[in-house]
């Protein structure tokens, strides 16, 4: 549909500037040669996605490579590099592949890309390919080591082959952006990320690193292109002198406005807000963890108890939060899964109810015992020493976590906030030194669609997971991952939502909006709930 | 002269030795970066592969050891998060961008402090006096983010992009962060050449010139400001180290593709061969130009000698 109506748009557009005439969308003149300049926070690292494809980097990274399966503007999967996928039986998962498709230099898109990218993922043949390895942010011969082999049907059709059931194949191997096989051998793995080279509607031309990225259309793209010629990103880390930049008209479009400068900026005739729901999850995170799966001292974490957990997630007024610090730019979420990924499924929200949250901590055994107004059980304090990453992840966040933190100590919790950088917090979620009474305040986010990114954060040891999913828990998890029936596993995911929900690992705070603002002459500009910015369709008013 | 480069010389290899070891340690302490390069619910498993490529598993001695091997090579090694060699993109930020700025901020820093530090201390307690001294509080006392921010609002916002707010590479571009990091230097510069000034106005050899008849002019400029001009020598060749060093708030700010903002996003990043490379081009640029001071001072004033 997408692709008719934009082909369309393209047609009518190059007819017009062929004819003389001016093109114009939806009744207003466009400029088909313009430049927009994006401002963004910071550089990517890499271009090469292998590398890693972070919050930041997947912005870069997605103008430029594309994967098998795309995403609407709802965050809904939608054929991208492959025109379909389906499992053929409980073992075997095939692409159907796009035809036609060139990468930006002209080597074709087609199964034996496909089949190289699975190598390069899965480590696999380098050597006979000559290329190097990476270090790569997910290794899949460790992620998902059921997928065991891979053939070329034809040209056009590739069939994957596991040892169990997965019914998510068609995310985790479906969203890695496919770089191309002949020019990867020729340039290296170093060429690749320094002059990357991909199918997606943008082609790099220049990249000054830590400044800025320059694009220009790629004629040959297969679908929807962008309606103006030269795109730039330009990395203003500041947030005020991006808002300076744009009010002044050297940027046409900035991410990531503060949510109290988003109601100023608003006003503004000349500019532009738009929003949109975030798979960025933040959360509080207690230890909850037996005593033998972290540095202990041989006690069980102090929140390993789920009604304390739950009790604090009723004990925190998250719209409050919400309405006060986010000024509305945040959703509350009391499902473990992002509420825009693929298989969520709304939950009854964790009311705001300091009663019950007393009521819950008493059930647990805590009570006020000396009058000191915190909570005390066999001569243990309730006491949380919360550490969080100050400056690190934007928005509200720094303003939030205190706020939280008198919630919690309105129940009788005793909290102390101790702010460090974001490494240091990452060192100790590594070495499982956070305190037994640790905690700390963080978010995750996604670059995959289906649910089980998120619900996989409990069921192996990992830098997040800080209360594992007990046995029973885990089976239907695990029951989950062999499910490769579509409505039978959407009810499964429904089921350990609830139950997790429930059973409360964390302390869900809020789930992001990111706020985009631009200049009015910026057309057609709608954010989507990933990590990256899709600019196909947008144009630019001819001024 | 030549005997005393010598022994500067030797003494630089020192410090640069002990700068980077101290600095090769010191990072190490503040834990390892593979947190920063695998997902987030990466296993220990896939933790300890990653510390294994990084080379990190290996003992510390062992890293220390190819480190020193490595440096003569100039070889810092490649950056943990770029996976770029770490001395090219230290050096592609020094130059031209970080030593463009900081050329240009000593400039103006100089070339406005020195007249207005003889005009106010030979007007001395004049309303011109009082003003350069009011007006060198204000610039010493502003932040430089707030400065920064305040510029962009009046010459970029204001008056309409008369000046762009952001980036590099022409002369328009270079004004407004130039300014910004001028000013607390030039406040300063103005008052060390007005107390310097003053102090040697005292001087019985400065009467005696005015005495045999010598033009104002020549007082000032050869017998006074050459004798006043040792401290601000120093303190102007510490000014352009720190300047050459990356200055993070107004490369922040302007968006200014210098080093500091380079190393600064490092060491959060436990970047260890950008933070090694950035801290072993600081450790040159301060000894050279400290020897540069050493060489300016028996040029200004001929009674000190090198050798001593």
């Amino acid at each position: 549909m997408w692709l008719c109506v934009g082909g369309m748009i393209w047609l009518l557009l190059t007819l017009g500037v062929a004819g003389g005439v001016t093109p114009t969308l939806n009744g207003v003149e466009i400029d088909p040669e313009g430049e927009l300049i994006v401002a963004l926070a910071d550089d990517t690292n890499n271009m090469d996605p292998r590398i890693g494809m972070g919050s930041i980097r997947s912005n870069y990274i997605r103008q430029v490579f594309e994967s098998l399966v795309d995403v609407d503007a709802q965050g809904n999967p939608v054929p991208g590099l492959a025109l379909s996928w389906k499992p053929i039986d409980d073992l075997t998962w095939e692409f159907v592949l796009r035809q036609g498709v060139t990468f930006h230099n002209g080597e074709p898109f087609n199964a034996d890309t496909v089949l190289f990218n699975l190598d390069r993922f899965y480590r696999r043949n380098l050597d006979t390919w000559g290329i190097d390895d990476v270090t790569a942010s997910t290794s899949f011969e460790k992620t998902h080591p059921e997928v065991t082999r891979w053939e070329k049907v034809d040209d056009y059709t590739v069939r994957l082959y596991t040892s169990d059931p997965a019914p998510t194949l068609w995310d985790f191997i479906g969203r890695e952006p496919m770089v191309p096989k002949d020019y990867t051998r020729q340039q290296g793995v170093e060429g690749l990320n320094e002059r990357p080279v991909g199918t997606g509607p943008w082609r790099m031309v220049e990249w000054k690193r830590k400044d800025s990225m320059h694009f220009e259309r790629h004629e040959a793209y297969w679908g929807r292109k962008p309606l103006y010629t030269k795109m730039r990103f330009q990395v203003i880390p500041e947030g005020a002198a991006r808002i300076a930049a744009l009010k002044s008209g050297e940027v046409g479009l900035i991410e990531a406005v503060p949510p109290l400068d988003a109601t100023v900026l608003a006003r503004d005739p000349q500019l532009r807000i738009a929003s949109s729901i975030q798979k960025l999850y933040c959360r509080l995170y207690v230890n909850g963890r037996p005593q033998d799966q972290y540095d202990s001292g041989g006690q069980d974490g102090l929140f390993s108890d789920a009604r304390v957990r739950l009790a604090m997630n009723h004990a925190i007024n998250k719209e409050g939060i919400i309405t006060k610090i986010f000024n509305g730019y945040a959703r509350e979420n009391a499902s473990p899964v992002s509420m825009v990924s693929y298989g969520y499924a709304a939950q009854p929200p964790y009311t705001y109810d300091p009663k019950k949250a007393k009521a819950l901590l008493a059930e647990a055994g805590w009570q006020d015992g000396d009058g000191d107004g915190f909570l005390d059980k066999n001569g243990d304090t309730l006491s949380l020493d919360l550490v969080f990453p100050a400056k690190h992840y934007g928005q509200a966040f720094d303003e939030m976590t205190p706020a939280v933190a008198e919630m919690l100590k309105e129940v009788g919790i005793q909290v102390t906030i101790t702010l460090v950088d974001f490494g240091t917090l990452l060192q100790t979620a590594i070495k499982g030194t956070l305190p037994r009474n640790g905690g700390f305040t963080a978010c995750r986010t996604s670059n995959n669609l289906d649910a089980d990114d998120y619900l996989r954060d409990w069921a192996a040891l990992t830098l997040i997971n800080w209360a594992p999913y007990p046995p029973d828990l885990l089976a239907l998890y695990q029951a989950s991952k062999r499910e490769v029936h579509a409505d039978k596993r959407l009810q499964l995911l429904a089921e350990l939502q609830r139950k997790v929900r429930d059973w409360a690992p964390v302390v869900s705070l809020y789930q992001e909006v990111k706020v985009y603002a631009h200049r009015q002459d910026v057309l057609n500009f709608v954010p989507i709930p990933e990590l990256n910015m899709d600019f196909r369709g947008v144009a630019l008013q001819k001024r | 002269m030549s005997a005393f480069l010598l022994r500067r010389l030797l003494h630089a290899i020192f410090v640069v030795w002990g700068v980077v070891t101290v600095v090769f340690f010191l990072v190490r302490l503040t834990g390892d970066p593979t947190g920063f390069l695998v997902d987030q619910t990466a296993t220990q498993e896939e933790i300890a592969h990653t510390r294994h490529l990084l080379g990190l598993d290996r003992p510390v001695y062992v890293q220390y050891l190819d480190f020193l091997l490595a440096v003569p090579r100039g070889d810092f090694g490649t950056s943990i998060r770029d996976k770029r060699p770490a001395m090219r993109m230290v050096l592609e930020h020094l130059w031209p961008a970080t030593v463009q700025l900081a050329l240009a901020a000593l400039l103006l820093s100089t070339l406005l402090a020195i007249p207005l530090g003889i005009v106010s201390a030979t007007h001395r307690d004049s309303c011109v006096d009082h003003l350069s001294r009011v007006a060198s509080l204000f610039l010493q006392s502003m932040p430089s983010f707030w400065l920064g921010l305040m510029l962009i609002l009046v010459f970029a916002v204001q008056l309409q992009g008369l000046l762009p707010s952001y980036g590099s590479g022409s002369l328009r571009h270079l004004i407004l962060p130039a300014i910004t990091l001028a000013a607390a230097p030039l406040a300063q510069n103005v008052r060390l050449i007005r107390a310097g000034m003053l102090e040697v106005l005292a001087q019985d050899y400065v009467r005696t010139a005015r005495a045999k008849g010598l033009a104002e002019r020549l007082v000032i400029y050869r017998h006074t400001l050459r004798n006043a001009a040792l401290p601000f020598i120093t303190l102007s060749g510490l000014s352009l180290g720190f300047m050459l060093s990356g200055t993070i708030i107004i490369e922040t700010v302007f968006s200014w593709p210098g080093m500091g903002r380079l190393i600064v996003q490092a060491v959060p990043g436990r970047d260890f061969p950008v933070i090694q490379a950035g801290v072993f081009v600081f450790a040159v640029i301060f000894v050279l130009i400290n020897v540069l001071v050493d060489v300016l001072y028996t040029v200004v004033d001929p009674r000190v000698r090198l050798s001593s």
